[in-house]
């Protein structure tokens, strides 16, 4: 587990914002994760999905645009040839591959991870996301790749949570805009 | 006109009055007024000036159509011009004021405008102002040409035009938001609100959006207390059905695949928004299909002075005796072509007005109360009254044309030209409406896609037939083939198309397009001067150009185009309508990417450290990165000169985590790093990194970098700042598009790793200090492009590449992000009290500059690898992407511009980057090459600069040459020179 400075320390003072002394929104830092990515060929998927079941203790590899929730850590599809496993929880180490089935990456230190919930939750995600977010249409389990003022970033739904993956470097920035933009819902931030 | 407020009736709310001020004067009226409601309540007539004949205007309708009641409200940094007041709802201090005017709009000095009107009929600007720079014959003809223009727009623009903006930054917040549904339905009358019912029962996700503070539509208009009741029931069962309802929500327009453009006021009718809400939300609504009961709106009818305060349209009045309690006028003459204006007659005369209609038609099948008189066969020819209209001279029509009739005494003249459907927004996807002669109004025709009319916007003009249409508009967009949409309404006595009454060849000022003082003469002129499209018609005359985009007046301009032409209306056509339906604020737009947001801010893992350190940042991109670490009030020239030469003195430290990083892994990776780049990578050792260059298909450098090989399949593939999405985007393309066979993945690591660059004599010792393991760092362990992993005290993971862009012993330290400050505070606390330093950019530019070492600034797209000096890192014994095209003779002419040092003749002068390299008589054209980079070196103690200049340095060896800045008009003499000016044989950096 990399004892890491995040992108948001100096941006992220605990407090909670309403207005109207409704919280329509919380947001939450995840300040230590671990995030792997594993990538495999297009004749190897099957063993790379094998792979990446056990390490994530899953009962199956998620299909494109898909997440599973396992023991030790999630599975995000976020392309056709590459999963990532992603745990706020301490993994051992970096999976490995045979060169012949894929390989294997830590990126752990380069996205910042934000959960985001609340009954305004997806309408605030909204504010800059151009997805569908209503609850019917992006359930739990949906992964996307999008763009958060012109940012790729990845989106995916647990069943309490919209998480956010923002790269490292513009995380504090994104940041910036999530915060204004929401205090007009009522925010708490965690 | 003497309105006044009754003392029942409305939709208003009598118990809560609200204070506002208009120019300076406190006046009162009440919640669910609007402030052209308000200001009638209080018998204000005259509101604004025109255009540009600074004539009074009054209220002339209830909606987004008014083209009289345009005023400035707030003040300071939120003043706001070119309000319609029949859309402004009522708040608490609202502070409105006239505009365009002076003293005031009701003793404005520039009515004088309005004794020269004859000269300023259509095109008067290009016949007076526009042409050639000489003097001529003729009126105004003195005056012409562009530069006296220059002069004359100031006074024009003055004088002419509407309201002034607040020369203060917006204090306001925007938000730009998006949202799905099934069924988006726009307005909320009675066939909008059927519609979003109907969706909504069936289960569908539906938006309903209202422009309207209200919801209701035309139905906010009805009398009785029955219909009232009807209206309330309905929206409540809209409400329960999950409708989610936006009022003060304009649809503004339509996009591809079910997009509309919406704009929500949040807080413009609030007395004290709150600080944490935007002024107004910009929404890009996605829906699987849209219903647009958009309504109609009345036209006018062009007679002379049919601006005067005083005269309105019909539904006008009736809006603001139903809907606001008030009665706009106690002796009132309407005037019609049609039948809508009868109920309206009633309900005037029913609240104690003395009515008179008349009816250009020989009969109406619609009864009206007793007390409204009624006469037909005659329409309005003048209105009478220099400020306020105090009558009408009608005319009856006859073989000729048409001949004056009685006059009539009115404090109020209302209009009823007939109705236009809003098809605005249908318009927008490129639907072409057609014209209805029974009902004298273009009529929507359908579209492909899955967008459908409902209501009066469809010619359906009966309130139960609105109905039906919204339930069969959204059955019919919810997929039911049996159903059939309502067919438009034939009036029981047709409409008698009515569009101007004039005497025959009596010039006279009868408005079209009030707006922009667009009068019936001016498209008469625009036709006699040969302007038969109605396209250019509306260019020449600015018809419909207004804030109003002619919802008053594009009808009858079109109808008196056709009678000019002798054609049909049908064979004029009609202009396309476009978005925005009504104005968007500029602040809506650009939503909250403005001011440092304006474009995103990338910051790398040593953001916080380096401004605890003091450094001054700079643009680089997107990301911010010192510029240099002033010491002790230096300038700028002063921290980067001492922080270039303790790099080569003791030992310098620099940020250098911008850097593109791309992870490269697979067993293909050698062969696909060789395809790509210049030189040879096949056989690159682990454990080493090689420089290497990357072109273009076209043979021009793309990029360079170095890539260092961390394990057999692992690779770790650096670019510069500028390029790193440009190269990886590259790099994609070629693995998923040409070389599929490869196992080869390439993954964004840049933001990964915390990078910094360690040079000088001392950066061993510096990094040695820091190693959990310094002998690592020996010469013979980690020789010149050696690369490996090991671990800083502490702990930390690292990745150490020897490479040097200083031309300095030097070291590339990676560690993962999170541990960068870890790694400064670490390498810092060494390297300070050894005399070191840290630097930025600028010292960063020098250090390459010396050493003629290339960037973006040279690699601009234009210059080969020959260019550049690095032709022997094209290999000659294999392909790689370029490697053909860069042959062609025109990039292999030995007199190509070539990168060149260039030195100051004189020693103490300097020159600027961008200046022309010319021949010493030749200071003119293109030059013979150009200056890239410009820098004082401290090594060297002069100016230098790297560049371009044909046939390379050794071409101009001792032949004089001029930086030329003609931008600056400053000519310097330089020498060309070797663009390895500082340690040619790099024996430093091998140190």
């Amino acid at each position: 587990m990399v004892d890491q400075a995040t992108a948001l320390n100096e941006y992220l003072p605990l407090k909670q914002f309403s207005p109207s002394g409704e919280l329509g929104v919380t947001l939450e830092k995840i300040p230590k994760f671990c995030l792997f990515q594993l990538a495999g060929w297009p004749d190897t998927m099957a063993q790379t999905a094998d792979a990446v079941i056990q390490a994530a203790g899953a009962s199956n590899a998620p299909k494109i645009g898909q997440s599973t929730v396992g023991d030790k850590a999630s599975i995000l599809r976020v392309e056709p040839l590459k999963y990532w496993l992603i745990s706020d929880q301490p993994m051992t180490e970096l999976p490995t591959l045979a060169s012949e089935v894929g390989c294997s990456l830590d990126l752990s230190h380069s996205r910042s991870w934000i959960k985001v919930s609340g009954t305004e939750a997806h309408t605030l995600l909204n504010h800059f996301l151009p997805i569908d977010l209503r609850h019917d249409q992006f359930i739990e389990g949906h992964v996307v790749t999008t763009a958060f003022h012109h940012v790729g970033i990845t989106l995916w739904r647990t069943k309490e949570h919209y998480n956010l993956l923002l790269p490292r470097s513009f995380a504090a920035s994104l940041w910036e805009h999530l915060t204004q933009s929401s205090v007009q819902y009522g925010v708490e931030i965690k | 006109m003497t309105a006044k407020r009754l003392e029942t009736g409305g939709n208003i709310d009598r118990t809560r009055p609200v204070t506002f001020t208009w120019d300076g004067k406190s006046l009162q009226g009440f919640a669910g007024d609007t402030l052209a409601s308000a200001l009638m309540a209080n018998d204000e007539q005259i509101l604004a000036r025109s255009f540009k004949y600074h004539r009074p205007r009054g209220i002339m309708s209830a909606g987004v159509e008014e083209s009289g009641a345009i005023v400035s409200i707030g003040s300071g940094s939120r003043h706001e011009p070119n309000v319609k007041a029949t859309s402004q709802e009522l708040f608490q201090g609202l502070i409105a004021n006239g505009q365009n005017a002076w003293p005031s709009v009701r003793h404005d000095f520039g009515v004088v405008n309005n004794l020269l009107g004859r000269f300023f009929s259509a095109g008067f600007y290009y016949k007076t102002f526009m042409g050639p720079n000489f003097i001529r014959s003729g009126p105004f003809e003195w005056c012409k040409g562009t530069a006296i223009w220059m002069q004359y727009e100031k006074i024009i623009r003055k004088a002419a035009g509407m309201g002034t903006a607040s020369r203060e930054a917006d204090p306001d917040s925007y938000d730009q938001v998006h949202a799905f549904c099934d069924v988006l339905v726009v307005g909320s009358g009675p066939a909008g609100l059927n519609a979003a019912l109907t969706a909504a029962k069936k289960g569908k996700d539906v938006i309903l959006v209202e422009q309207d503070f209200e919801l209701g539509g035309d139905s906010l208009n009805e009398s009785s207390s029955e219909s009232k009741e009807k209206l309330s029931c309905l929206v409540l069962a809209v409400q329960k059905a999950g409708v989610r309802i936006m009022t003060r929500t304009t649809a503004f327009g339509l996009y591809d695949n079910g997009t509309a453009g919406l704009l929500e006021r949040v807080t413009d009718h609030l007395a004290e928004p709150s600080r944490c809400q935007p002024r107004q939300r910009f929404w890009t609504v996605r829906s699987e299909a849209t219903i647009l009961a958009t309504g109609a709106l009345e036209r006018s009818i062009a007679f002379e002075n049919n601006d005067r305060p005083g005269v309105m349209t019909v539904a006008a009045a009736r809006t603001y005796l139903n809907r606001f309690g008030i009665l706009p006028g106690q002796r009132i003459v309407i005037a019609t072509n049609n039948d809508s204006a009868y109920t309206t007659a009633t309900d005037l005369s029913n609240a104690g007005a003395d009515v008179v209609l008349v009816d250009i038609r020989s009969s109406s099948s619609v009864a009206v109360s007793s007390g409204v008189t009624v006469k037909h066969g005659v329409a309005p020819l003048k209105a009478l009254g220099g400020r306020f209209v105090t009558g009408v001279i009608l005319a009856r029509a006859n073989q000729l044309g048409w001949q004056t009739d009685e006059t009539l005494d009115c404090d109020l003249l209302l209009v009823s030209g007939g109705w236009s459907p809003v098809v605005n927004l249908l318009s927008h996807r490129g639907m072409k409406p057609v014209w209805d002669a029974g009902q004298a109004c273009f009529l929507p025709t359908s579209l492909t896609e899955n967008i459908v009319m409902a209501g009066s916007a469809t010619g359906v003009w009966n309130r139960s037939e609105c109905k039906t249409s919204g339930i069969a508009a959204a059955n019919s967009v919810m997929g039911d083939k049996t159903v059939t949409l309502t067919q438009p309404t034939k009036p029981q006595t047709p409409i008698e198309p009515l569009y101007e009454v004039r005497l025959a060849n009596k010039r006279n000022k009868s408005f079209v397009d009030p707006q922009h003082d667009v009068t019936s003469d001016d498209i008469r002129l625009a036709h006699q001067e040969g302007f038969v499209s109605v396209e250019h018609l509306k260019r020449y005359t600015t018809l419909g150009m207004a804030t109003d985009q002619g919802k008053m007046g594009n009808i009858i301009g079109l109808a008196l185009m056709a009678e000019a032409l002798g054609k049909d209306i049908p064979q004029v056509g009609t202009t396309r309508f476009r978005p925005p339906y009504t104005p968007i604020a500029i602040g809506a737009l650009a939503g909250r990417n403005t001011a440092h947001h304006f474009k995103v801010l990338r910051r790398t893992p040593l953001h916080s450290w380096n401004l605890k350190q003091a450094a001054t940042m700079t643009d680089a991109g997107l990301w911010h990165r010192p510029w240099y670490f002033a010491k002790d009030k230096e300038t700028i020239s002063e921290a980067y000169v001492r922080e270039a030469t303790t790099v080569r003195e003791t030992v310098g430290i620099c940020d250098v985590s911008s850097l593109g990083k791309i992870s490269v892994q697979g067993p293909d990776t050698a062969e696909f790093l060789n395809r790509i780049y210049s030189n040879a990578f096949a056989k690159l050792p682990i454990g080493k990194a090689r420089y290497g260059i990357m072109l273009r298909d076209d043979g021009m450098v793309m990029d360079d970098g170095t890539t260092w090989r961390l394990s057999e399949n692992d690779f770790l593939l650096t670019t510069t700042t500028t390029n790193a999405a440009k190269v990886m985007v590259w790099l994609e393309e070629l693995l998923q598009l040409r070389w599929q066979d490869l196992r080869v993945h390439v993954t964004s690591v840049t933001d990964q790793w915390a990078a910094v660059s360690i040079a000088g004599p001392k950066a061993r010792d510096i990094i040695a200090a820091c190693l959990e393991h310094p002998p690592f760092i020996s010469n013979e362990n980690l020789p010149f492009m050696g690369v490996a992993e090991t671990k800083l005290k502490g702990g930390i993971d690292c990745l150490i590449a020897r490479i040097s862009f200083s031309g300095e012993l030097a070291y590339e330290i990676y560690v993962p992000a999170g541990s960068g400050e870890n790694m400064m505070d670490l390498l810092w606390a060494t390297a300070e009290p050894m005399g070191g330093c840290l630097y930025g950019l600028e010292a960063l530019g020098t250090l390459r500059i010396e050493k003629g070492h290339v960037t973006g600034a040279e690699l601009d797209g234009r210059v080969t690898i020959d260019d550049a000096g690095l032709g022997k890192m094209a290999s000659p014994n294999k392909s790689f992407i370029g490697s053909a095209l860069r042959q062609r003779p025109e990039l292999i002419r030995a007199d190509r511009p070539q990168l060149v040092g260039i030195f100051p003749k004189d020693r103490q002068q300097t020159f600027n980057g961008g200046s022309l390299l010319c021949k010493v008589d030749e200071l003119s054209g293109f030059g013979e090459g150009w200056v890239t980079a410009v820098t004082h070196s401290p090594a060297l103690g002069h100016w230098i600069a790297l560049g371009f200049i044909t046939g390379g340095h050794e071409k101009w060896a001792g032949k004089p040459v001029v930086a030329s800045d003609p931008v600056n008009n400053a000519n310097v003499e330089v020498e060309i020179v070797s663009p390895h000016m500082f340690d040619s044989k790099g024996g430093r950096m091998h140190g």
